[in-house]
């Protein structure tokens, strides 16, 4: 099969914003679901109380205070990236990027932080229903915090080498994923914390 | 829209030497990938060694690190990374030239052994690995069919039979979910859209990559112990299972989820924003419908499927408790999350594969679809039932008898989608002049199979007959005639449909006929007598047949021959055909969809000019005899094979 036709053709720049919305969406969706699935699954086993060994006497949630603290960063990182991302998705506009700066260092602490607090629970064997649904919504909730942190780096790498001009739709799809790994963090999170 | 980049691009065309081949490819992906599989699994199996108070390592998260570590190493060795860091690190943007190159632009057939971005490179391997999953998964078929020829332990123990049994399975659905969104949704839609690419050419490669990755897993089983779990892998069977050959099969599940999951948003994206001019909603050939509906419905069933998994590697790598009552779990909890994506699956199965014998019914037919809305309609009303109706398969399980009712009763509702859709396929045949050819006969088997498979299906949804007919060999006999029957049917009628588009090559029709009745007899006669030996009340999952079923299995497998040997004609046909084949013409078949308006082989940004749509490419009219070399035509001549477009 020969790749006769050698010509290489640009998409038209609606087209590439349409698609970059509609992926991310679409990716917002799916994952969406699996959150969902967390939680359904997490209220089923709690309605369930099989055996009446759902939580036995001893069991621990995490510390709320580092989750809390974990939770507010979340939300100073979302605001910043707000105040980033309101500039910097406009045409011409390149936003402060010292706010998306904050914003991903924020983050980054927020994932170190969630990774801290998963790895330092000393759940012991076999680790009840009740803490198995802790151990999951924190380990589940760290990695979206570092695929966020990622996108975050990669970003601010694009801006540090200049090429955020002519791709203002990049910050706004960004900027849909940075709220949605917020927003589901702390939704995990309120549900956690008032799982009994 | 379009800029000429000769110059730059002759950068690319100079002769690569053995290593910038090699570096990145398929080969330094696998020996990165069992390199950092094999350092990251000793140094776990060192770390839980230290950690156990006994100073056993912990098998299962072995296993676990090291499926992670070949998945990641392997995509560092073939490149996949590659694009993401210089989309974030790069002075500039990616050049036409390294665009060109990316998409396999001069590097010969060494381009589907790499991670090019060309959608028609990557439907073509979405093509071969299907095959390749066929063969695989019908071995254990066969093995299968082997041991229940005769009573007794002939060939295998009892645990060696059930992981045969649930490997054949989870194969089988795997290859079924992808034979055509893989192939036909990536090589074919986009070009029936009138797009030059995928939406995102390197995530398209990425779905791609992980599959092949993922292979390996699954069968790494037979080496780490096996898994007896069936294709679904219940819990709480699968966090007790001691082997990690059940580590294998979450972890494949897991990496599919995700496979999946991608490349049904990058066909989902591609549909919705890249259709070309006139491409509107109401002109989209049904088979775009039918993989769009089918990949929906996978991006919603699969987080479920992949966070069931998760919990699963939980509880064998952590000891955590989902699915133990012991500590609070519940097996429940396993069946609810899996079948809210297992009955779905079905459709995502099922419903491209109608969707193309209703393509390929009209081409044959040489007359306009009939009922077109309806088609879409049913197909809607198909996906929208089929995430509320999973409660069926807990009928027996004792958890929720209140909702046994209206899982029932919108069980039963799918069969009136259904029923307008064999409606439509049954009324575009009506009074159509039928030029009976492979793709043809497929067809008529799917609208057979699937009459069978549907109409038992109603004594599977209805309670009081499940009570009887659960967990035997009748189900085992209804879900081959839907899935074989209606979706692999359906697969091979893509198959010999667009393989002289894809491949440039006629396939043998005599081979193809040959494969057919083989297959189409062997198949029938194989499960109709499984039908009957479920009513005598044979379980499932049983190695050694007991006296009263064994005249019922000793001819299934009879029959059974008949499909191992139709598997080897279909094989040969390819293999000859690539060697020998004659090459196909850009319109081999009369068609008007969009795919057949270019030549073939296809060029690599496909079209030379975006064509602009005024129709729906179903307006055929009566066969007028066709000129010489031109194949039948219809009636508005060569002119009329592509109404479709203006230019």
């Amino acid at each position: 099969m020969s790749t006769s036709l050698e010509q290489v053709y640009e998409l038209e720049p609606r087209i590439k914003v349409a698609r970059a919305r509609a992926g991310v969406l679409l990716l917002i969706i799916s994952d969406a679901l699996a959150v969902i699935a967390v939680i359904a699954g997490s209220q089923y086993l709690q309605a369930l109380n099989t055996e009446g060994q759902y939580r036995v006497a001893g069991d621990y949630a995490p510390s709320f205070v580092a989750g809390l603290l974990v939770m507010i960063g979340l939300l100073l990182s979302g605001v910043a990236y707000y105040l980033w991302g309101r500039r910097a998705s406009k045409a011409g506009e390149t936003g402060q990027t010292l706010f998306l700066l904050l914003s991903l260092l924020i983050m980054l602490v927020a994932a170190v932080g969630e990774t801290w607090i998963g790895a330092t629970l000393r759940y012991g064997v076999p680790i009840q229903a009740f803490e198995s649904i802790h151990l999951l919504i924190t380990w589940f909730t760290a990695v979206h915090l570092w695929l966020a942190a990622i996108i975050g780096i990669l970003l601010f790498g694009r801006i540090l080498r200049g090429r955020i001009a002519g791709h203002e739709f990049v910050a706004e799809v960004s900027s849909w994923w940075w709220y949605y790994t917020v927003v589901a963090s702390i939704l995990l999170w309120l549900f956690a914390t008032y799982l009994t | 829209m379009s800029s000429t980049t000769e110059s730059t691009a002759v950068t690319v065309d100079k002769r690569p030497n053995l290593i910038s081949r090699l570096i990145p490819s398929v080969v330094s992906g696998i020996v990165l990938g069992v390199i950092g599989a094999a350092i990251v699994g000793l140094i776990v199996n060192k770390i839980t060694t230290a950690y156990s108070p006994d100073t056993v390592p912990n098998d299962n998260a072995v296993a676990a690190s090291a499926f992670i570590a070949w998945v990641f190493f392997f995509m560092i060795g073939i490149g996949a990374f590659n694009g993401v860091f210089e989309w974030g690190f790069s002075r500039h943007e990616p050049t036409p030239a390294e665009e060109m190159h990316m998409a396999g632009k001069g590097q010969g057939l060494w381009r589907y052994f790499r991670y090019t971005t060309d959608h028609k490179v990557v439907g073509v391997q979405y093509l071969a690995t299907t095959l390749a999953l066929f063969f695989v998964g019908s071995l254990g078929a066969f093995s299968i069919r082997l041991e229940q020829s005769r009573p007794g332990a002939l060939f295998f123990n009892p645990s060696t039979y059930n992981t045969i049994v649930s490997a054949h399975g989870i194969i089988m659905i795997v290859a079924t979910i992808i034979m055509i969104t893989g192939p036909v949704g990536n090589f074919v839609v986009p070009i029936m859209i009138g797009a030059r690419d995928m939406a995102f050419p390197r995530l398209n490669a990425l779905s791609y990559w992980l599959l092949f990755v993922d292979v390996p897993v699954i069968l790494s089983t037979f080496f780490l112990g096996g898994f007896q779990t069936g294709w679904f892998g219940y819990a709480p069977i699968a966090d007790q299972q001691l082997t990690p050959g059940q580590t294998s099969y979450d972890f494949f599940i897991i990496i599919f989820a995700i496979s999946t999951t991608i490349a049904a948003m990058n066909i989902m994206t591609t549909v919705l924003v890249m259709r070309t001019r006139g491409m509107t909603w109401g002109r989209l050939p049904v088979t775009v419908w039918g993989v769009l509906f089918s990949v929906a419905l996978g991006l919603m069933a699969f987080p479920f499927f992949l966070m069931v998994q998760v919990m699963v590697v939980l509880d064998r790598v952590y000891q955590t408790s989902f699915f133990l009552a012991a500590s609070g779990g519940s097996n429940f909890l396993y069946e609810h999350l899996f079948w809210f994506f297992g009955h779905p699956e079905v459709y995502v199965i099922v419903l491209p594969s109608l969707a193309v014998a209703a393509e390929i019914a009209v081409v044959f037919a040489r007359k306009p679809v009939f009922g077109y809305r309806l088609i879409i309609a049913s197909m809607l009303g198909i996906s929208i039932l089929s995430v509320i109706v999973w409660g069926h398969h807990l009928y027996t399980s004792g958890s929720q008898d209140p909702l046994n009712i209206p899982f029932m009763l919108d069980t039963e509702l799918i069969s009136i989608p259904t029923g307008i859709f064999f409606l439509a396929l049954v009324g575009t045949f009506w009074r159509g002049k039928i030029w009976v050819t492979v793709p043809t006969l497929f067809v008529f088997a799917v609208l057979v199979n699937f009459v069978i498979g549907g109409i038992t299906g109603v004594y599977l949804a209805d309670l009081p007959t499940d009570e009887l007919l659960h967990g035997g060999m009748f189900v085992t006999a209804h879900f081959h005639f839907t899935l074989v029957g209606a979706g692999v049917f359906g697969f091979f009628a893509s198959f010999y449909y667009w393989f002289p588009k894809m491949v440039g090559k006629r396939l043998n029709p005599m081979l193809g006929q040959l494969h057919f009745w083989l297959f189409e007899i062997g198949f029938v006669g194989t499960f109709l007598f499984l039908f009957i030996a479920g009513l005598q009340g044979e379980p499932r999952w049983s190695a050694n047949i007991a006296a009263p079923f064994v005249t019922a299995n000793t001819v299934a497998s009879l029959f059974a021959i008949l499909i191992a040997v139709s598997v080897f004609v279909a094989i040969y046909n390819v293999v000859y055909t690539l060697a020998r084949g004659e090459a196909a013409e850009a319109n081999e078949w009369g068609g008007k969809t969009l795919e057949w308006t270019v030549p073939t082989p296809v060029p690599l940004e496909n079209f030379e000019e975006l064509p602009v749509v005024t129709s729906l490419p179903y307006s055929y009219g009566e066969l007028v005899p066709a000129t010489e070399g031109s194949g039948p035509v219809t009636e508005g001549g060569v002119e009329g094979v592509q109404p479709q477009i203006e230019s």
